[in-house]
């Protein structure tokens, strides 16, 4: 395929990639099997870059015939484009390398029944709290992705990723009232990594604590006070008012009419966004975490982004095309869900950088306020500058001691106003896992969201 | 019988063969173009090719199912499948499949849809018809979907189908924070009008420059069709029995009472011709209408025949797919193409009916505090247009809806007589067929 790409004329780049994905998913719903799905997948790709434009094509019928075809499509697909603006990527070097993620206990190990047993010993966990849960949908899923990427400048990276991902959704009702949890874990690795989570203990003590919110909880008043907030809310904002806007491709507006633009432009480099405490960074490299890859899907080895770095907006997310209209380096940020749709610039791993606190510290110096532990309800606006937050976990916050649980406090506010009213963080970071959605056709990529505890001064709450 | 319907029919033989006591496949040949563009230019050209089995087979109560992703070894993987089941753990809840033999109304992709080899041409057609009308950025997808489709269930379901998708998105800039969006969804290139979408994200994007910020209060709303699609999306995946069953459903013991205004009628229709139109369902129980709310009054939930059977009733004919798809688990039943009956106003009549209000273009990101009981937020963007006193008076930003999605259904006063087939990414969908409405008090906030 990739001779017969090359030899075509005006060629500046062409790639092959070929994937073989297996996967497996076992649901369990109020107890009894929900679903159960294995599959084998193979397919390939390639893509053909012309000063005119970009052509794109893949199958999953895996024939040297067929793959003659898809250069074909790409091919005339690309000088269809006639774009005004010539294509141009930046310069990168070629590698050869392989690269995997080692597995303790082979995901390909782990039987159904194991599977079933290790579900239903969670659904046990929650019927023992005897708090009154509806749905009790858990859902355990595992890829074994096995890649090749080659392209016309030498590069060939061989992959292998192993990844698996837990979703829960469980609807607490007492008194009448209901409030709801639907969360998501995950991690690259074999079955270790569900070993890690302890769930059995994290989803009884999520029922209990939601039980207490509608039992105990009370609304906030709206006003400005000081807000803590956990590391899954510092992990939410980092990824979507530091990672989604800092996204080089829609800055440059290629998301425009899908997942936006940005409020960010190639000159707010070196601009303030925040206080000092305002750094956040993408890192594809952290072993073990969900969004993990050692060379993104253009064979650009990964690294880690400061994307703010202490209050200031300092690195985009970047592939070739991107990298090349600004005459930068790709820093490593191409992905794609799979093998069928285009890569394109994602993020990874996106966290709030640890400070020097204490998480008690942090508390201990509020005289009036609310720790947001955890949310529920988020949005933010397409440029990635209003958004909100609604807590699931929260409490009072008086004379620097937790005061009873505060339930549903809302946070919303811009991003300036975010990142601009951190004044503390604590030296401990927490992750957490989900599918990142971008794209047309929408893809959902693996990505660790995360984050220390955060302080914010004198914001308002509703 | 076609090559299709004998492929799944040949997979759910040996599968039978091998043990199964039920089995199901589904073989679908897709094909894809697809034209990004932004900055007012083409971006990509893309193509993708599938071809792919799914199957389900029980053997008793011991289901599972598979995605057979190559099919010149499909019938060893069908085997395997089988095997896999005898010693997959027992499904309580699994109930069997649609039975019977059935006719069905088969769709044919007609010949100039299928042979469009370049659609790059429609996307820079829609994009100078934007500059045209104003704009100075235009942005959007074309997408052409060729789908053919063969079913074949033990249970005696078998037949064929073809559909195709022209979808045509564009956003269009007057100004860096004044855009407009519209879309064309049409199942046959013929009806494809580049120019006028391109046009008419530009008038929309002229309308709301200069835009202010918003203010927070109990507005009145009236949503275009596109905005519509977006909050009828979760509206509708939330009258699937699998969602109320699990709990993440509103209308949960709400079957025969009211939970929309009188003026909405919700039906699904996925038989009328649309770019979601099916002859069946993943059981291959005949694809129908199905009145979900009528007048205001929920009438049903949506089922297969596993979730009929534990609420008691019959399938609706809206099995899923067989394997989970993005926001939905394997076999959930889902709607194939929601529909909000017209009403007897016109739009124009609606705007300069409405006092203090706001027209709005199309929304994002709906997200929901709870399922159970509605609490829901949504952030509206392109145009956002102030209206006082009947008239049009600017353009606002930066405000979200945060609400009630029932309240909000029950509150909506005026249905317009005009009604468009509208789908756009992963916001509106599945395709659906929506007026444009009115719904009166409605709470809007913004960032501190």
């Amino acid at each position: 395929m990739l001779n017969a790409a090359e030899a075509k004329d005006g060629v500046k780049l062409a790639e092959v990639r070929l994937e073989h994905r297996i996967m497996r998913d076992l649901a369990i719903k109020s107890g009894d099997v929900s679903s159960l799905m294995s599959s084998v997948d193979s397919g390939m790709n390639v893509r053909i870059a012309l000063l005119s434009g970009i052509g794109f094509a893949s199958s999953n019928r895996m024939s040297k015939a067929e793959g003659i075809r898809l250069v074909q499509c790409a091919y005339r697909q690309a000088r269809s484009s006639k774009r005004k603006v010539p294509v141009s990527l930046s310069p990168e070097a070629a590698v050869r390398t392989n690269w995997e993620v080692q597995q303790r206990r082979a995901l390909a190990d782990v039987s159904t029944e194991d599977r079933l047993k290790f579900l239903r010993g969670l659904d046990s966990a929650v019927l023992k709290t005897k708090v009154k849960v509806h749905g009790r949908f858990y859902d355990v899923r595992d890829w074994e992705i096995t890649g090749f990427l080659a392209n016309s400048e030498g590069s060939r990276v061989r992959s292998f990723l192993p990844r698996v991902m837990i979703e829960s959704t469980n609807v607490v009702s007492s008194g009448g009232e209901t409030e709801q949890s639907i969360r998501e874990w995950g991690g690259t690795g074999g079955w270790e990594v569900i070993d890690r989570l302890k769930l059995d203990h994290v989803l009884p003590a999520e029922i209990k604590m939601l039980k207490t919110q509608i039992d105990k909880g009370k609304k906030v008043k709206p006003g400005v006070c000081d807000l803590v907030c956990g590391p899954e809310v510092a992990g939410i904002a980092a990824h979507e008012s530091c990672g989604h806007p800092m996204e080089a491709d829609r800055i440059l507006g290629r998301e425009m009419s899908q997942a936006g633009k940005s409020f960010v432009t190639p000159e707010h480099i070196g601009q303030g966004i925040g206080s000092r405490y305002a750094t956040v960074i993408d890192d594809p490299t952290i072993p073990g975490s969900y969004g993990y890859y050692a060379y993104d899907m253009e064979g650009v080895k990964a690294r880690p982004r400061h994307l703010y770095k202490e209050g200031r907006i300092n690195e985009f997310l970047h592939n070739r095309e991107t990298a090349g209209r600004l005459g930068l380096h790709s820093n490593g940020s191409s992905r794609s869900e799979t093998y069928l749709k285009e890569p394109i610039v994602r993020m990874a791993n996106t966290y709030v950088a640890p400070g020097d606190f204490e998480d008690d510290e942090l508390i201990g110096a509020v005289k009036n306020g609310v720790l947001m532990h955890s949310f529920t309800e988020w949005n933010i606006d397409d440029k990635r500058y209003n958004q909100k937050y609604v807590s699931r976990e929260a409490y009072f916050i008086e004379d620097g001691e937790l005061a009873g649980p505060a339930r549903k406090c809302i946070l919303e506010i811009t991003t300036p106003g975010f990142w601009g009213a951190i004044d503390a963080a604590s030296k401990n970071v927490d992750y957490s896992a989900g599918e990142c959605g971008k794209g047309d056709p929408m893809q959902g990529v693996a990505a660790f969201m995360g984050g220390p505890f955060l302080r914010l001064r004198g914001v308002m709450l509703k | 019988m076609s090559s299709l319907s004998h492929a799944a029919s040949r997979l759910v033989e040996i599968a039978r063969k091998e043990g199964a006591t039920d089995a199901i496949c589904e073989v679908e040949d897709l094909a894809v173009q697809q034209v990004r563009f932004s900055n007012s230019q083409i971006d990509a050209v893309n193509s993708w090719t599938e071809s792919h089995a799914m199957m389900f087979v029980a053997v008793g109560k011991r289901v599972i199912s598979s995605d057979l992703r190559n099919l010149d070894a499909a019938d060893k993987e069908a085997r395997v499948l089988v095997e896999l089941g005898k010693r997959a753990p027992p499904s309580k809840g699994y109930g069997g499949l649609a039975s019977g033999r059935f006719r069905y109304k088969q769709g044919r992709i007609d010949r100039r849809t299928a042979s469009v080899d370049d659609p790059s041409k429609y996307a820079q057609e829609a994009i100078h018809a934007a500059e045209a009308a104003g704009a100075v950025d235009v942005g959007g997808t074309l997408y052409i979907r060729l789908s053919k489709l063969g079913i074949a269930s033990s249970a005696g379901p078998i037949g064929n189908d073809e559909s195709a998708s022209v979808e045509l998105s564009i956003r269009a800039f007057s100004q860096p924070e004044a855009s407009g969006h519209a879309v064309c969804c049409t199942p046959s290139i013929g009806g494809l009008n580049a120019r006028e979408v391109g046009e008419h994200a530009a008038e929309l994007s002229l309308m709301a420059r200069n835009s202010v910020q918003g203010e927070e209060g109990k507005f009145d709303i009236i949503i275009q069709p596109l905005f519509f699609g977006s909050i009828s999306q979760s509206v509708s995946h939330m009258m699937s029995a699998l969602r109320v069953e699990i709990g993440s459903s509103m209308f949960a013991k709400k079957i025969g009472k009211k939970v929309a205004s009188e003026e909405i009628t919700f039906i699904d229709e996925p038989t009328i011709d649309s770019t979601s139109r099916r002859a069946f369902d993943h059981e291959g129980a005949p694809a129908r209408k199905n009145v979900m709310i009528k007048d205001g009054v929920l009438k049903t939930y949506l089922h297969n025949t596993s979730t009929a059977k534990k609420f008691k009733t019959r399938t609706t004919g809206n099995a899923g797919p067989l394997i989970p798809t993005p926001y939905a688990y394997a076999t959930q039943p889902l709607p194939f193409h929601p529909v909000v009956l017209p009403g007897d106003w016109d739009v124009e009549e609606i705007i300069s009916d409405t006092k203090r209000g706001l027209y709005l273009n199309n929304t994002w990101y709906t997200r929901y505090q709870n399922y159970t009981t509605g609490e829901f937020s949504t952030i509206p963007r392109d145009a956002i247009l102030r209206i006082k006193d009947g008239e049009i008076i600017g353009a606002i930003k930066n405000i979200r809806i945060s609400d009630n999605m029932m309240g909000l259904w029950k509150n909506m006063d005026a249905v317009s007589k005009q009604v468009q087939e509208v789908y756009w990414w992963a916001e509106a969908a599945p395709p659906s067929t929506l007026p444009t409405v009115r719904a009166r008090n409605v709470n809007i906030t913004r960032s501190a």
